[in-house]
């Protein structure tokens, strides 16, 4: 019997397979006691759970490659170690020999045991390593029972759909690698660890489906549709019809994309526009390369700075930072310095004191300038790497020309002594402002020629504009570029930019948005920079656009009054010319 | 027997990753280990131990090793706290 249901999709991508259930565990174990005479035998049992658990760790640890492998090593080394941890495992013995509990019921008891200390520590950090404490426990509950537990299946899981409650990133990686085809978990959410690691590794999960686990049986066949977090178990030749459809269509769309790969990104009408790449990983750096972007217009650092102890060296940043310029290959890139707020700072080690408004609160260039140390690292390191190829310097937040003229001098002084040292220092470093502080953007003017460009970074600029968290699901639609005062300031700075002959960039997620793509062109914009993933698609429409009829819609998209206006205007702007 | 007090001086103190080197470490060597700090005593082989005692940069804490090998055990021990568990590699 059919039945349908859906969660939150998570990822992209189609898949039809088998559906393999795993139960959640550990949370609703009853107390459960043995036979004085069953001890030895429960011990055993116990420890061969655990020795399998370690070897389990041990084979993900090896499995496991490239970037992921440095993001989840940390925590599998954490968890190998919890495997061995003598108060653990003296506890649990202790547990079962004389108090005649069950394995499953004494590792539930130490577990709670010890996750209420954790819970009592006064550090968020510490707190969150409890989840460390129920993955690895929850490993050995599924070694307990690894009689009805699939996940073992000796002929891997080709062609399965796995449907339980939650999935951890390590099992994620491992179940890939065993042919499973889709996830789909009852908890969780899209922005989880586990969602971006499914993303990289391109397979479709759904999240959040909250009755996954009443409506599917073991064995089902079921149709997972990610891109709409649509799950049909059981489908029936209508829906058939309807996948075989959408995948020809997925697959004739990444046909006709990657034919446009190595073109140019030009309009109709002969207008070239530059298409960069917002990049913070080598993947995204390699992936820019390879669709042709012009460069890297914004490369995010606070990678270097999160889920750490300690600040990284000068040393460490240089290395990234020169990474990223030898594999754009002669391309320019555009690093941004450490974008972070006292919210996160703590976290790498930086003890702020805590703000009751984070995102209005010592955050991006004014974090820079307080921790002058850290400041002047980072830039060091940056300087560093412009001897190998073109870097350009993007600042973030930036609300006053003092703040740009005191990274000038900073710049200026860094350069002199890493020259004084001995190193190779670029002749022309570019310094940009990110514009998102709406003081920022209406004072433009009389910012503007103390920095070589401008990126707008909508993402905030929109948000602070409407007063809206952007992450704050109960606005509904609150939260829009398409908002008068948004279009025209976004219409003014373009032209400021034109005015004084200063490149002007959007980075924000607009411009990887191909809805928005004839919007901000016919508003004058002429350089974005977006993620790779969405490069293809926005050439594709600037390669459709007739720039100049565009841009002679301008006025009509800035009289409007209200959102249906601009929603109208758009519309004639979507019309064939 | 030997006992020594030691400063925490890395930025975020005993934290996990530290903490799980300080395990890894010890876990080389036969003696027995016991981290103390503002009177609460921990099996320094334990990572839980060591997580939870928590002790922050600055803090002192005191290790007492007792076994044969207690004297490169501590060695290793001081090398580690010395090098800031190698945070900056």
């Amino acid at each position: 019997m059919r039945r349908a249901f859906s969660g939150i999709g998570a990822t992209r991508g189609l898949a039809l397979g088998r559906a393999c259930i795993v139960q959640p565990q550990a949370l609703d174990i009853a107390e459960e006691r043995i036979e004085p005479g069953r001890v030895e035998a429960e011990l055993e049992r116990l420890h061969e759970a655990l020795s399998e658990a370690r070897r389990e760790l041990i084979a993900v640890r090896e499995r496991i490659r490239g970037a992921i492998a440095l993001e989840l090593g940390e925590f599998l080394d954490l968890h190998a170690l919890l495997l061995e941890d003598p108060e653990l495992l003296s506890g649990l013995d202790q547990l079962i020999r004389t108090g005649h509990y069950s394995a499953d019921y004494a590792l539930k008891l130490q577990r709670d045991r010890l996750a209420a200390v954790f819970d009592s520590i006064d550090d968020p950090y510490m707190r969150s390593r409890r989840e460390d404490l129920d993955h690895v426990v929850g490993r050995v509950h599924a070694a307990l029972h690894r009689g009805g537990d699939c996940v073992d299946a000796p002929g891997g899981l080709a062609g399965e759909v796995l449907v339980t409650d939650t999935i951890a990133p390590s099992e994620l990686a491992q179940l890939t690698e065993r042919g499973i085809v889709a996830i789909v978990t009852a908890q969780g959410s899209a922005l989880s660890h586990s969602a971006i690691l499914a993303r990289s590794l391109h397979l479709p999960l759904v999240v959040g489906a909250h009755e996954a686990l009443s409506h599917v049986n073991d064995g089902d066949a079921i149709m997972v549709d990610a891109g709409s977090g649509q799950v049909i178990v059981e489908p029936n030749a209508q829906d058939l019809r309807r996948f075989r459809q959408l995948q020809r269509e997925n697959e004739r769309e990444q046909r006709q994309l990657a034919r446009l790969k190595r073109k140019a990104t030009r309009t109709r009408d002969e207008v070239d526009i530059a298409l960069y790449a917002n990049a913070e990983s080598r993947q995204d750096v390699s992936q820019a390369l390879e669709l042709g972007a012009a460069g890297i217009g914004l490369y995010r650092t606070e990678f270097l700075f999160l889920q750490r102890n300690e600040l990284p060296t000068e040393e460490e940043q240089f290395f990234a930072y020169r990474d990223v310029v030898l594999g754009m290959g002669g391309r320019p890139v555009t690093i941004r310095t450490l974008d972070l707020g006292a919210d996160k700072a703590d976290s790498c080690g930086l003890a702020l004191g805590a703000e009751p408004n984070p995102a209005l609160g010592v955050r991006g260039i004014r974090l820079s300038l307080r921790e002058h140390g850290l400041f002047r690292t980072q830039l060091r390191a940056i300087l560093r790497a412009s001897g190998y190829g073109p870097l350009r310097i993007l600042l973030p937040m930036v609300s006053c020309r003092e703040e740009v003229l005191a990274v000038r001098e900073l710049l200026l002084e860094c350069t002199r002594d890493l020259r004084d040292e001995g190193h190779e220092i670029a002749e022309q470093v570019e310094l940009g402002a990110m514009i998102e502080v709406p003081a920022a953007a209406l004072a433009l003017a009389g910012m503007i020629r103390h920095v070589d460009f401008v990126s707008i970074g909508t993402n905030d600029l929109v948000q602070y504009l409407l007063a809206a968290d952007r992450n704050n699901d109960q606005l509904g639609s609150i939260y829009s570029p398409l908002h008068p005062a948004v279009l025209r300031l976004l219409h003014e700075i373009f032209a400021l930019g034109r005015r004084t002959r200063t490149p002007v960039l959007v980075c924000g997620e607009v411009a990887g948005d191909e809805r928005y793509t004839r919007l901000l062109l016919a508003l004058g914009l002429t350089r974005f920079s977006l993620h790779p993933g969405s490069l293809l698609q926005v050439r594709r429409v600037v390669r459709d656009a007739d720039l100049h009829a565009l841009r002679r819609q301008a006025p009509a998209l800035l009289r409007a009054a209200d959102r249906a206006g601009i929603e109208r205007a758009l519309q004639r702007l979507e019309a064939p010319e | 027997m030997l006992e020594r007090q030691i400063v925490v001086g890395n930025r975020l103190g005993l934290h996990a990753r530290a903490a799980a080197r300080l395990v890894q470490t010890l876990a080389r060597f036969q003696s027995a280990a016991v981290l103390a700090r503002a009177g609460r005593e921990v099996n320094a082989k334990s990572i839980m131990g060591v997580m939870l005692l928590a002790a922050p940069k600055g803090s002192t804490v005191t290790l007492r090793l007792s076994g044969v090998d207690e004297e490169e055990a501590m060695q290793a021990v001081l090398d580690l706290f010395e090098s800031r568990f190698d945070e900056d590699a």
